[in-house]
């Protein structure tokens, strides 16, 4: 069964369409790119993945149930900006997430915090923002999720962050799951992804594989993008 | 999930309103200080610094009161509908559990602070017999009322104080509906609250006055008055009271539906 | 290892050369345990997937053999090794030879001019040497 499958998924705002009957469907044990220039889409699509918007026209599933109480249970989101409780200690926000998720896995979050020196007593108020933003991406990995949707995760970090964001996502990789990143640094995803999905202006207009696009183009991913999305 | 969420919600809320009763204790403290010694000396500063002390703590009541149904109203708007809202709203719980927890944790927040507010009184006279006073005055005037009445004059008291902790809550829903529609436009959110908050206000004056009339000279009116209920004083008041909490009831649901709506299917995070 | 990518090529293409390059460097030992696909994939920074196709390839090649429980392994074929950085350099020489040819050497030339260069490469180290 599909991990996320989307059937002619339309999303308005006013007069402005957002998503225009966007279908396709991701397995598990893929990581896949969902790119495109600002105001494609992306975050849209994410969004109405996880029931934050309700479609206009079309269905979107998680693990073939719509979005909703259940299908929460299996996805694990990273806003495309902060949003964990800032009020909250480290040790707190763990308890936050052990509590709503059985899948949770405290022992590799705690690792991963040990790891970047960020102590349980520590408030997230005091943090820096992108030591904020490790926190957040941490406790999104921490979940044994089926679905990872991961909003432009590499989204104005330093490149020492952005790799170390990079590295988690493999490192945390499960053969059941998929993970789904969205962005427009293509350059610096493009390794870590099987296929993506190339999204303009609320439309789907590619959906390959990575070593498909590089095989029969004979360029990468970043090329062809910026070939397809030229101004 | 419910009492979770409930629990986190405490833990979100507790420090500031335990510091906001500490607050208020300790003005309490003080102000019972100065009725007891300041005002009493012969140096006019102590006396003005007694007077002071005293405003401080009336500052207290009122603020402690204020802060509490606007520090609701504000865990309301931050958590659910600011940059948290993203991580509350892809909880595996449903809209209702959010609401619920957080009408619970406000409820309770609201009981404290009239608890806490009494408690102040009882410091604030401690000693100075005024405790002893207003006690005494208390038990005499629910004496006179129990001589007069039988016992309806305490149960009053009791009804009245659940009537204003039901239109508290109601009053909260209000505000939560208002926020919860304002925030589904894409922009100038805020303003929108405050719009539908007006609107909402008129909605339920007009239908105030659509009931009143519709119980004046109207069908209903007279198979009221066929029904021909006999009811004494006491009784009047009591299903008066009762009738009061029905509606109060009826209008915190009607504003508990609107917010669930909005936040099942009209959700619109920034 | 340094892992470094081209635009032009598929991933697991150039993944299958480098652990090749690793290989016949030495740097994974003959009959020597590889790191798991994953902790692979980590330090590459490259998807798990692509990794382990690469790794398909390579134990197809019969450069690398994999044991049901305890993982991968570098084949202890030396033979096959051999052959493996024959091919390789092969490939390099190919591609050096077509580079000079384009800069409009003729083959003659191109082998005077290696043979000066090593010549000098030698001096060199021996300098160093004293």
């Amino acid at each position: 069964m599909s991990v996320l499958e989307c059937n002619g998924l339309c999303k308005r705002f006013g007069r402005t369409e957002a998503l225009d009957r966007v279908s396709f469907s991701v397995e598990p044990g893929r990581i896949v790119g969902l790119l495109g220039p600002n105001g494609s889409g992306k975050t849209t699509l994410i969004k109405l993945a996880n029931g934050l918007l309700t479609p206009s026209e079309g269905t979107v599933t998680v693990c073939g149930r719509a979005p909703g109480k259940e299908s929460r249970a299996a996805v694990s989101y990273l806003p495309e900006r902060t949003a964990i409780p800032t009020w909250m200690s480290t040790a707190q926000l763990l308890e936050f997430y052990r509590d709503f998720y059985p899948d949770f896995r405290m022992d590799a979050a705690r690792e991963m915090l040990d790891h970047l020196d960020i102590r349980p007593g520590q408030r997230i108020k005091q943090m820096s923002k992108g030591t904020r933003e490790k926190v957040q991406l941490i406790m999104v990995m921490s979940r044994a999720a089926q679905l990872y949707l991961l909003d432009e995760p590499i989204g104005g970090v330093d490149p020492a962050t952005r790799d170390y964001i990079l590295s988690t996502i493999i490192g945390n990789y499960n053969p059941e799951a998929a993970v789904v990143i969205s962005t427009h640094l293509i350059a610096d995803v493009e390794k870590v992804l099987d296929e993506v999905l190339f999204l303009n202006r609320g439309q789907l207009v590619l959906q390959s594989g990575v070593d498909q696009i590089r095989e029969e183009k004979g360029m990468s991913v970043d090329a062809l993008f910026r070939e397809v999305f030229k101004c | 999930m419910l009492m979770k969420l409930v629990k986190h919600e405490f833990r979100a809320t507790g420090r500031v309103m335990g510091l906001l009763f500490l607050v208020l204790l300790a003005a309490a403290v003080g102000a019972n200080f100065s009725i007891q010694v300041l005002n009493g000396s012969s140096l006019s500063l102590l006396r003005i610094l007694g007077a002071l002390v005293m405003s401080a703590y009336v500052m207290a009541v009122i603020g402690v009161c204020f802060v509490c149904f606007f520090l609701m109203l504000q865990r309301f708007y931050r958590n659910l509908l600011g940059d948290e809202g993203y991580v509350m709203f892809t909880l595996p719980v449903s809209v209702h559990q959010h609401v619920w927890s957080k009408l619970m944790v406000t409820a309770v927040w609201y009981l404290a602070t009239g608890a806490a507010v009494m408690l102040s009184f009882l410091i604030l006279g401690y000693r100075a017999g005024l405790v002893r006073d207003i006690l005494q005055g208390l038990a005499q005037i629910f004496r006179g009322i129990t001589a007069y009445y039988a016992l309806n004059g305490t149960a009053i008291v009791l009804e009245l104080l659940i009537l204003a902790f039901l239109g508290c809550v109601a009053f909260a829903l209000q505000f939560y509906a208002s926020m919860a529609v304002g925030h589904s436009f894409s922009a100038h959110k805020i303003v929108w609250s405050v719009v539908f908050f007006f609107v909402f206000q008129f909605a339920s004056q007009l239908v105030g006055a659509l009931l009143i009339l519709l119980l004046d000279e109207t069908p209903v009116h007279q198979l009221l008055l066929s029904l021909n209920f006999r009811l004494e004083g006491m009784a009047g008041i009591h299903i008066g009271i009762g009738l009061m909490a029905v509606v109060f009831a009826v209008y915190g649901a009607v504003f508990y539906a609107v917010t669930v709506y909005f936040l099942k299917n009209r959700l619109n995070l920034e | 290892m340094r892992w470094q990518f081209s635009n032009d090529a598929p991933i697991y293409s150039q993944l299958i050369e480098q652990i090749k390059v690793g290989i016949v460097s030495g740097m994974f030992a003959p009959g020597e345990r590889l790191p798991s696909v994953r902790d692979l994939a980590t330090e590459a920074g490259v998807n798990p997937n692509t990794m382990q196709r690469a790794m398909t390839e390579l134990e197809r090649d019969g450069l690398v053999y994999s044991q049901r429980t305890a993982g991968r392994f570098v084949t202890e074929d030396r033979t096959m090794i051999e052959a493996a950085k024959r091919e390789l350099a092969e490939r390099h020489i190919r591609t050096f030879v077509a580079a000079m040819l384009r800069l409009g050497y003729e083959r003659k030339e191109i082998a005077a001019l290696l043979k000066q260069e090593s010549a000098e490469e030698e001096k060199t180290d021996v300098g160093f040497g004293v």
